[in-house]
């Protein structure tokens, strides 16, 4: 239904006009010593006064950590952060892309098909994505998002079929612009969101488990003490093409946006995780914690965490 | 063999460096002819037996190997391998392989066995493009037999748990034959790393380790769908075939045929056949229909299962009547406004109507120099309605009395419906302009060229106005009429963007037959999904999903988040109206004169009725009443509530 905007919008509107002049007057004022100390070439230190806390992060931030645990001789996991913050007139968003994936194949097939699949990915998506948003491209904007994430996955898995043909990997994939995070997936790494004191798994595992769990044979509590061996009924690698899953989501003010591998969820429960992620404000020292915490439970499997932290 | 399950991090693999080679005579009697598949544990050999000297008797022989190290593992799976071998021995079926010899060696169990010349359903499969339907039924039946053989051993049933085409041989003579019996799987075990590709014919309740002979008729039904479809169960997500229907894949499978697979695959056990006998009566059945007779699926379907407040007018489809109609002297394009107790309408007569709620009985009337395409809409606060006319005029009428209280004039048709917020209209004229008036008196404030006649809709934040132009191009100003972002569609935009305030996303279609998601913030895409004709109707969206028409004629709905469609309602003529939500009920209206009434879950029809004439408008509710205007002149006024 289209809905006029609440009565009291223009109040707010108005309100966000008084307070942002304040703002810039705030942080003008905090520069200016910078500026004298470089006209006149002579380095004074800075006024005890006009030292501001900081609250908030005003850009993103992220931590990214993996490891290959405790039993494992090679680490089949697959990590990639990469986060541009500007402040210019340009006005660009905040641009991340992150991807975690988790590689299978005896023989190191498992980490090749991972590293090409990472590989693959950041070069199709930062070029097709990044790389006119930095050029100044009128049209940055055009193309659609979740068919750039789609190609440049099912590139990937041409690449690993191509390469590592006895070897597969899962993916996960989050580009951020701004605050709004489009993702793709294929397996069971993970993206979780957490925001508010809670946490929501966003990706749906492609696993005959989590199938089970749908179909309501069994209970998640059933799952954690599962027999079968985790099996996926999606991965890059297996075929000429993939299904991938594709969503948007946005993201509020001061949320954290974690992908992992399996070798972290299967250790760490949902509620721990959450714990930690809200104990440590930085996202490298939460990760660090993470990976620590499943080694701790025995380590038996690669561990990867990567976290973003929005700003606000 | 194809073999699409890899195990990993079994490094100790080494069945390949181990397998017996040509000639090797094993045993002291079967001489090694060569290899005739393996999987991941054991390889099944060719070989003779040189017991029979005068003739060639061939022999296949089985060969597994047990991957525990530990001494005391493997000695009890060899002593369950012989209890099963024993089994095995004393079955007599046609279908099922004579069983002529077993023994161990070296930690290694082999399993003699009758040779089988013929391939397997799955090399079949990938030999043809289709198998006879008829011959898929005579091999059920046969499939069926054999398995109820099994099911009544005494005393204990025996399942055999791997019931897939690859297990099924077709021998020289065209009969089933059962291989591969569920005695390797002894052996597989210890397996704890992620693998990929699921078994695909395996029953749900298999995987909590309840066999039962029942989870052979399951995984019957999956050899049987796979066969009928040629779609891989292994490729697809565990458990769903049901969305994979037989007939989008083979339009030729009978439908009884389709109904006994469909049943086998019941996902609760106490939904499928009880015994394979049982399935293979339902089986029989359809072979003894003489052939030429058509039968139809069985109807099963229901109008009057769900609830809603229109389930005493659905079960009577076609009984929702107007309360009132009111007839004006001209086709009506424009979405009727309500305030207070009126409801007010434009038409190509000129004229901006006013009619009373509650009857339909004309209050006041007001005449413009040209025809109404654009709708009206109300402010309360300065008691005006607003519209645009063909006379290139924006008009502002005193609601109560249809005076007058102020125009503004642009240079060409003002088609576009205006938007109220902030205090400010905003809206569109063909002259290419988007405008920004002051509501109080019409005095303008900016306006922006887009170049191209703008006849969508503004949609108004607290920061933007989103509008879209004929030239194919989305823009987002700022308040004060500064360009944001833009968006370029490959062509004309009519569509009016609509914006999910919560997710901070802009839906907008255009005629490039698209609907796009952007991001409010920047016009990033997000997404965008293709339907087969112009976009013209406006989306709305609902619990987070999006709902829209197409003029390929179809109404759909598209989860927000993943751009997926959840349903379409397939019309026979373009939808332009844009659809409007009320409870669980979505209303739209077609050009094919139907006005429709939908479930918003299902995409399932509750009602329609047929006006006089295309509907191109949007729906208005006003209380219990909704209303809708068509081509054919008539502003109607339905009952919301039955």
């Amino acid at each position: 239904m289209i809905t006029p905007p609440p009565a009291n919008s223009h109040s707010d509107a108005e309100t966000e006009k008084l307070t942002k002049p304040l703002d810039e007057a705030a942080v003008a004022a905090a520069a200016e010593p910078a500026i004298d100390t470089v006209a006149d070439g002579v380095t004074r230190p800075l006024p005890q006064d006009t030292f501001i806390p900081v609250a908030g992060n005003e850009h993103a931030v992220f931590g990214q950590l993996t490891d290959v645990g405790k039993v494992r001789t090679n680490n089949q996991d697959a990590a990639f952060s990469f986060l541009a913050t500007t402040r210019s007139a340009d006005e660009w968003p905040d641009f991340g892309l992150f991807v975690v994936a988790d590689g299978m194949g005896g023989h190191q097939d498992g980490e090749k098909a991972s590293a090409i699949t990472t590989r693959s990915l950041a070069s199709h998506i930062l070029g097709t994505l990044y790389v006119p948003m930095v050029r100044g491209d009128e049209d940055a904007n055009q193309i659609p998002v979740n068919e750039v994430l789609e190609t440049a996955v099912q590139k990937a898995n041409s690449d690993v079929v191509a390469n590592v043909p006895e070897g597969g990997t899962t993916v996960t994939a989050a580009v951020v612009i701004g605050d709004l995070a489009y993702i793709a997936h294929v397996g069971d790494s993970r993206i979780y969101l957490i925001s508010k004191g809670a946490i929501e798994q966003v990706t749906r595992d492609h696993s005959l488990v989590q199938r089970l769990i749908e179909l309501g044979q069994l209970t998640p509590e059933e799952a954690t003490d599962h027999k079968q061996p985790n099996v996926l009924y999606r991965a890059l690698g297996q075929n000429d093409t993939v299904d991938v899953d594709t969503l948007t989501r946005r993201l509020p003010p001061h949320a954290r946006l974690l992908l992992c591998s399996d070798g972290l969820w299967n250790q760490v429960a949902d509620s721990e995780i959450l714990d930690i992620v809200t104990k440590h404000p930085i996202p490298q020292e939460a990760c660090n914690k993470l990976i620590a915490l499943a080694n701790m439970r025995g380590g038996i499997d690669n561990v990867t965490a990567i976290l973003l932290k929005l700003p606000g | 063999m194809p073999e699409t399950t890899h195990f990993t991090g079994m490094e100790g693999d080494n069945t390949s460096d181990s397998a017996l080679k040509a000639n090797f005579v094993l045993h002291n009697r079967y001489k090694i002819m060569g290899v005739l598949g393996g999987g991941g544990m054991g390889t099944v050999y060719q070989a003779r037996d040189l017991n029979f000297t005068d003739v060639r008797k061939l022999v296949a022989i089985k060969e597994m190997q047990t991957i525990a190290t530990d001494a005391a593992l493997r000695a009890s799976m060899l002593k369950t391998f012989r209890r099963e071998a024993n089994i095995l021995a004393t079955l007599n079926h046609p279908a099922i392989p004579k069983i002529f010899d077993f023994f161990d060696l070296n930690d290694r169990a082999y399993l003699v066995m009758e040779y089988i010349n013929g391939s397997d359903l799955e090399l079949l499969m990938s030999k043809t493009k289709e198998l006879p339907n008829e011959k898929i039924l005579e091999w059920a039946i046969d499939l069926c037999d054999v398995l109820d053989y099994l099911h009544n051993q005494k005393p204990d049933p025996i399942v055999f748990r791997d019931m897939k085409p690859s297990n099924v041989m077709i021998d020289s003579l065209g009969k089933v034959r059962l291989i591969d019996f569920g005695i390797a799987k002894t052996f597989v075990s210890g397996v704890k790393h992620t693998m990929i590709g699921t078994e695909g014919y395996s029953a749900p309740e298999q995987y909590k380790g309840d066999v039962t002979p029942q989870s052979d008729i399951y995984s019957l039904g999956a050899t049987l769908h796979h066969l009928l479809t040629r779609k891989d169960p292994r490729l697809e997500p565990p458990f769903s075939f049901h969305e994979r229907p037989i007939p989008n894949f083979n339009p030729n499978a009978p439908a009884e045929l389709i109904a006994v697979v469909e049943r086998a695959l019941a996902f609760n056990v106490t939904e499928r056949f009880k015994t394979c006998a049982e399935m293979k009566e339902a089986l029989e059945r359809q072979r003894y229909r003489s052939a030429g007779v058509v039968y139809a699926p069985a109807e099963t379907a229901s109008v009057n299962g769900s609830t809603g407040f229109f389930e005493e007018d659905a079960a009577q489809i076609g009984t929702v009547q107007p309360k009132w109609t009111f007839k004006t002297e001209d086709e009506i394009r424009c979405t009727p406004a309500t305030v207070r107790d009126m409801a007010l309408v434009g038409s190509y007569d000129t004229n901006m109507w006013a009619v009373k709620l509650e009857s339909g009985d004309l209050v006041w009337k007001f005449a413009t120099r040209g025809g109404i395409a654009s709708s009206p809409v109300v402010d309360e606060n300065s008691k005006l309605v607003i519209f645009g006319s063909e006379d290139y005029t924006l008009y502002a009428l005193d609601f109560r009395s249809g005076r007058i209280s102020w125009t503004f004039n642009t240079k060409d048709r003002v088609r576009g419906t205006p938007r109220i917020a902030h205090e400010h209209v905003f809206f569109g004229s063909d002259d290419g302009k988007v405008y920004a008036l002051g509501i109080a008196n019409g005095r303008y404030l900016w306006n922006y060229d887009m170049n191209a006649p703008v006849r969508s809709r503004p949609f108004v934040t607290n920061e933007l106005v989103i509008v879209g132009a004929e030239s194919g191009e989305i823009i987002a100003l700022g308040l004060s009429g500064a360009r944001k972002w833009s968006y370029r569609t490959k062509r004309g935009v009519i569509s009016s963007p609509y914006v999910d305030m919560n997710e901070g996303i802009v839906y907008v279609g255009s005629t490039d037959g698209f609907m796009y998601a952007l991001d409010v913030a920047n016009g990033y895409n997000s997404w965008r999904f293709r339907t087969q004709g112009p976009i013209i109707s406006s989306p709305i969206e609902h619990k987070g999903y999006i709902y829209f028409g197409s003029a390929d004629g179809n109404l759909y709905c598209l989860n927000a988040q993943t751009s997926r469609e959840r349903w379409k309602f397939a019309t026979e003529k373009p939808i332009v109206s844009s659809p409007i939500i009320h409870r669980n009920f979505i209303f739209f209206g077609g050009t094919d004169e139907y006005f429709y009434c939908i479930d918003l879950d299902t995409g399932k029809e509750r009602w329609k009725f047929k006006t006089g004439g295309a509907i191109t408008s949007s729906p208005t509710i006003a209380g219990d009443l909704i209303l809708v205007s068509s081509m054919d002149h008539i502003l109607y006024a339905f009952p919301l509530v039955s």
